[in-house]
């Protein structure tokens, strides 16, 4: 579904990718991790066209998509629910929801698809009127996770949903992880939680400097004590 | 004595709405776009002589020239994002060095278009009357052109806030001022949004053009003073807040009345204390969070 063929990265001179090459099958779940600053969010940003490669194809299906603007990624159907979460903090829980249907396509039927995101977190539904700032870290991830979904995406990629979150609210993302992955999304998950991440994913792709050092079936990689140890710290 | 503050406070609200338009049209370009347009005025300055010239030469109704202007305006603005400022950020590797470059285009643009503004019309000063009749507002008199001003200027200043919080594209523009990355990743093309907010700021510009040769002589190198008086209410509102923009319009245009009771002369004084105490003392404006 997802093709990376040696894709590189810069920001200005600094090369942060190094000939990625990577692939994502439809209905899967990739976990992609690396210590802080091995390149995962910079990859994500890649492909979502918030940076352009320097060298290097990305491929949505049989699209090319590494030369378009983040615009028209969205409406192929990737979404990105960013660090942070990133919601819009001076518009309302609705209103954020109705940003993540912005392509035309998709806003056509944005009520239809809020139902939906209220029947996932209908703490939102409750909450729809007030400001997103207003909302505790937990929350805002919800509504950055609900309004990512708001463009019914073929692909989610998610940075670090469990950042900052209490144990008990990061098994629940991970529930709804593998819930999204039931109703037929595929997602590829950058996440510093490795041990649950191997535990929920199909495959994964380990980072470091930019570079892709491994890769394997995630049941695999958390029996290999080699890689725990040099890389996923465990 | 209160017949006195009625009548500062009115004469203030009806300077206010024309402010208020002035500054949230710098908002938008400045807040939004990020290019601190200081040929603001020259926006408005073009507006003021298009109405003029359709007035004089075409006998065209000034309030039939309000919707003339100010598009041909927004497309001017449009345009000139679209072709010299994208090209701008596009070689800028962050914000702070396009803002910078930005604005020394924007001072590119004010000589320019003043200077072409002197050799077509001249530099002497222009104007003509249009409803001049007086009006007695709760025993104060004014004259209608006033009213009519401050009037547009709310409707103006209305639908805009209905455009921003309803419609979809203005909701792309809100969400793009509070973090344009995480628009991107919502499928908002920012470069178009940018075009046009600076169009919207530079059909603002027009709107206020217009209403300003209604009440007030007009001439070439007008601008300036405008662009000052923006860029304290954009201060004064909070950056980036389009509703504190249009709040602060409204309450420099009650100063100025105030001042100008006591003091005719001290007005500029008065604006630049309080955009001095703005930045001392709440640098965030007073909706800025």
């Amino acid at each position: 579904m997802l093709t990376l063929n040696t894709v590189n990265t810069y920001y200005g001179k600094f090369r942060a990718l190094w000939d990625v090459t990577m692939q994502v099958n439809e209905k899967e779940i990739v976990a992609l991790v690396g210590a802080n600053g091995a390149g995962k969010t910079t990859l994500l940003n890649t492909i979502s066209g918030l940076l352009q490669p320097e060298s290097g194809t990305i491929n949505f299906f049989s699209d090319r998509i590494d030369n378009i603007e983040t615009n028209k990624i969205v409406e192929q159907g990737i979404s990105q629910i960013p660090e942070g979460g990133k919601v819009f903090p001076e518009m309302t829980i609705l209103e954020n929801l109705e940003m993540g249907a912005y392509t035309k396509e998709h806003w056509k039927v944005k009520d239809e698809t809020i139902e939906f995101v209220y029947s996932l977190f209908p703490k939102l539904r409750e909450r729809k009127k007030q400001l997103a700032r207003t909302l505790s870290g937990g929350e805002r991830q919800m509504l950055a996770v609900g309004r990512g979904l708001m463009s019914r995406p073929k692909l989610c990629t998610f940075d670090e949903p469990s950042y900052g979150l209490s144990p008990k609210l990061v098994t629940e993302f991970f529930d709804i992880i593998v819930k999204l992955r039931e109703m037929g999304t595929t997602v590829l998950l950058v996440e510093q939680n490795v041990q649950q991440t191997l535990e929920i994913a199909d495959r994964a792709y380990v980072m470091e400097n930019g570079r892709i050092v491994s890769e394997g079936k995630s049941s695999d990689m958390l029996k290999d004590d080699h890689i725990k140890k040099a890389y996923l710290g465990l | 004595m209160i017949t006195t503050i009625l009548d500062i406070l009115i004469a203030g609200l009806l300077m206010g709405g024309i402010y208020a338009i002035i500054a949230v049209g710098l908002s938008l370009q400045y807040g939004v776009a990020r290019v601190f347009n200081v040929s603001h005025g020259e926006f408005i300055m073009l507006g003021a002589f298009g109405t003029w010239i359709l007035f004089t030469a075409f006998g065209i109704n000034p309030l039939i020239s309000l919707v003339m202007c100010a598009p041909v305006l927004f497309l001017l603005g449009f345009y000139i994002h679209k072709t010299i400022f994208r090209t701008l950020l596009r070689s800028s590797k962050i914000i702070e060095i396009f803002e910078s470059k930005s604005m020394l285009v924007a001072f590119g643009l004010m000589y320019i278009i003043q200077n072409i503004a002197i050799l077509v019309w001249g530099s002497d000063i222009k104007g003509y009357s249009y409803l001049n009749s007086p009006v007695n507002i709760a025993g104060a008199v004014f004259p209608a052109n006033r009213l009519v001003t401050l009037l547009f200027a709310l409707l103006i200043g209305a639908v805009f806030y209905l455009f921003l919080s309803r419609t979809r594209m203005g909701k792309a523009i809100r969400a793009s001022a509070q973090d344009p990355a995480a628009a991107g990743l919502m499928g908002v093309n920012i470069n178009q949004v940018l075009a046009l907010c600076f169009g919207f700021g530079a059909l603002m510009a027009g709107f206020a053009g217009t209403l300003l040769s209604l009440c007030f002589p007009i001439k070439a190198t007008m601008g300036m003073e405008y662009t000052i008086i923006a860029i304290i209410i954009v201060t004064l509102g909070g950056l980036g807040s389009i509703v504190g923009s249009f709040i602060g319009g409204f309450i420099l245009g009650i100063i100025s009345s105030l001042v100008s009771y006591i003091e005719p002369s001290l007005t500029l004084v008065a604006y630049y204390v309080i955009f001095i105490l703005m930045l001392l003392i709440k640098p965030k404006g007073i909706m800025g969070k």
